[in-house]
């Protein structure tokens, strides 16, 4: 390693996360370009040695960046988050196809003004991928669907609660929230595109799903913590 | 690091610290200053303490400097109505060499960027926007990298001067002068295009 060369993730459809050097990356842009922006989708050349932990990333042939269109903090914000939740989320040499397809859709969905809604469809669904969303129409105490009334979370609990079980000290999930939640979780994330979705919008949801994504990962996201001082 | 005497293993360990610099190159640095002339080895530490001791941030434009204001800021020849925005000060050098910019600067210290929580509060833009809304600029550019990041707090900016009588540029983007398009990826490409201009 140089001090020019760069440590880069891929995350690949066909052999999951793969760790790479990136040969004097810092220092000229020729062999990547653009390549290396985070969330760029390209068609990646790379040789894995045996014994050796990083892959030798030879060329990189984009095949959509997000440069391709406008930039904004909080696009920026919103695809640095899908970023560093896959570095923490997905395992080496671990395909996850499904994870693949749904960062396709909503990394397309994730535009200037636009990335409320697909920052919340990601969220939900990397935690029912990662089998870390729970029943969320009905009490896990005592199975009471919630109806009209809203949930309650609790920081440090995954499950949750209605009125009679929540625990001090927790959150809540308005109705709305969560029928929005079980329409997330049963439709493509374009079936949301024509919406208008403001900042406030299921802003319980997407506090919920961060906040469970950090418990399991057992550290503070530091994109998450930049998507709340946004308002999410 | 025991096997060396104390003074040595104290320099390597500081010498490790600097970026690019990794426990072998500590070795041969601290090897080679054991080697020079006292003086040398003065010189040496003698520029270290004096770069910390006498170098601050231009009140004006945060360029790091030993004079207040900077050479830059100070220079009545320069156009103080024109303003580039840059990420760091090494980069005033880049813009420096072209020959073909005369007016001052204004150094951000960053870019946002939320993988690393750098968030607008981080960087220096609130110097920035009192600078241009006392009205005594006429033209911005922001010449922040383009990428993600520096598209990001391109946009910011200017949306943070939006509103002033200032122009707010961005710096152009596209094929590097002296490389072949049959290599320049899509994105430069198409920059390139919405950036063409006519020629006669």
């Amino acid at each position: 390693m140089h001090e020019a060369d760069l440590i880069v993730s891929l995350f690949t459809r066909d052999q999951g996360k793969v760790k790479g050097v990136a040969k004097a990356a810092s220092k000229s842009r020729r062999r990547f370009g653009g390549a290396l922006e985070p969330m760029t989708h390209v068609r990646a050349s790379y040789a894995e040695r045996p014994r050796q932990e990083l892959a030798r990333l030879d060329a990189f042939e984009i095949i959509h960046s997000p440069l391709s269109e406008p930039v904004d903090y909080g696009r920026a914000t919103a695809l640095a988050f899908y970023a560093e939740v896959l570095e923490e989320t997905l395992q080496d040499h671990d395909p996850q196809d499904a994870v693949f397809r749904l960062l396709l859709a909503v990394v397309e969905q994730t535009q200037v003004n636009r990335f409320w809604m697909p920052v919340t469809y990601f969220s939900l669904w990397i935690l029912r991928l990662n089998g870390w969303l729970p029943e969320m129409t009905r009490c896990a105490l005592c199975g009471e669907p919630f109806g009209e009334s809203p949930a309650y979370w609790h920081p440090l609990a995954d499950t949750l609660h209605c009125a009679t079980h929540r625990r001090d000290g927790s959150a809540t999930l308005s109705p709305e929230s969560i029928a929005l939640a079980a329409a997330i979780l049963r439709s493509p994330v374009a079936a949301f595109a024509s919406g208008d979705w403001p900042r406030r919008r299921a802003a319980d949801l997407r506090r919920y799903a961060l906040r469970s994504l950090e418990r399991h990962l057992e550290r503070r996201l530091t994109t998450a913590t930049a998507l709340m001082k946004l308002g999410g | 690091m025991a096997r060396f005497a104390e003074p040595m293993a104290r320099l390597i360990e500081e010498l490790r610290k600097l970026p690019g610099i990794g426990a072998k190159s500590a070795q041969r640095l601290a090897f080679h200053i054991l080697r020079a002339s006292a003086a040398d080895a003065e010189a040496l530490a003698g520029a270290v303490r004096e770069l910390k001791a006498k170098l601050r941030l231009c009140s004006i434009c945060n360029n790091i400097t030993d004079v207040d204001p900077c050479g830059y800021c100070s220079n009545p020849m320069r156009n103080h109505r024109l303003v580039c925005v840059v990420e760091e000060p090494t980069n005033i050098a880049t813009i420096e060499k072209t020959r073909s910019y005369n007016g001052v600067y204004h150094v951000l210290h960053g870019t946002l960027s939320p993988l690393n929580g750098v968030g607008p509060e981080h960087l220096r833009t609130a110097s920035l926007a009192a600078r241009v809304s006392g009205g005594e600029v006429d033209e911005v550019i922001i010449a922040t990298s383009p990428t993600v990041e520096g598209e990001a707090t391109a946009d910011y900016l200017a949306g943070m001067l939006r509103g002033t009588a200032a122009r707010i540029m961005r710096i152009a983007t596209g094929v590097p002068a002296g490389s072949d398009i049959e290599y320049a990826d899509e994105v430069t490409m198409t920059r390139a295009l919405e950036g063409r201009r006519q020629m006669g």
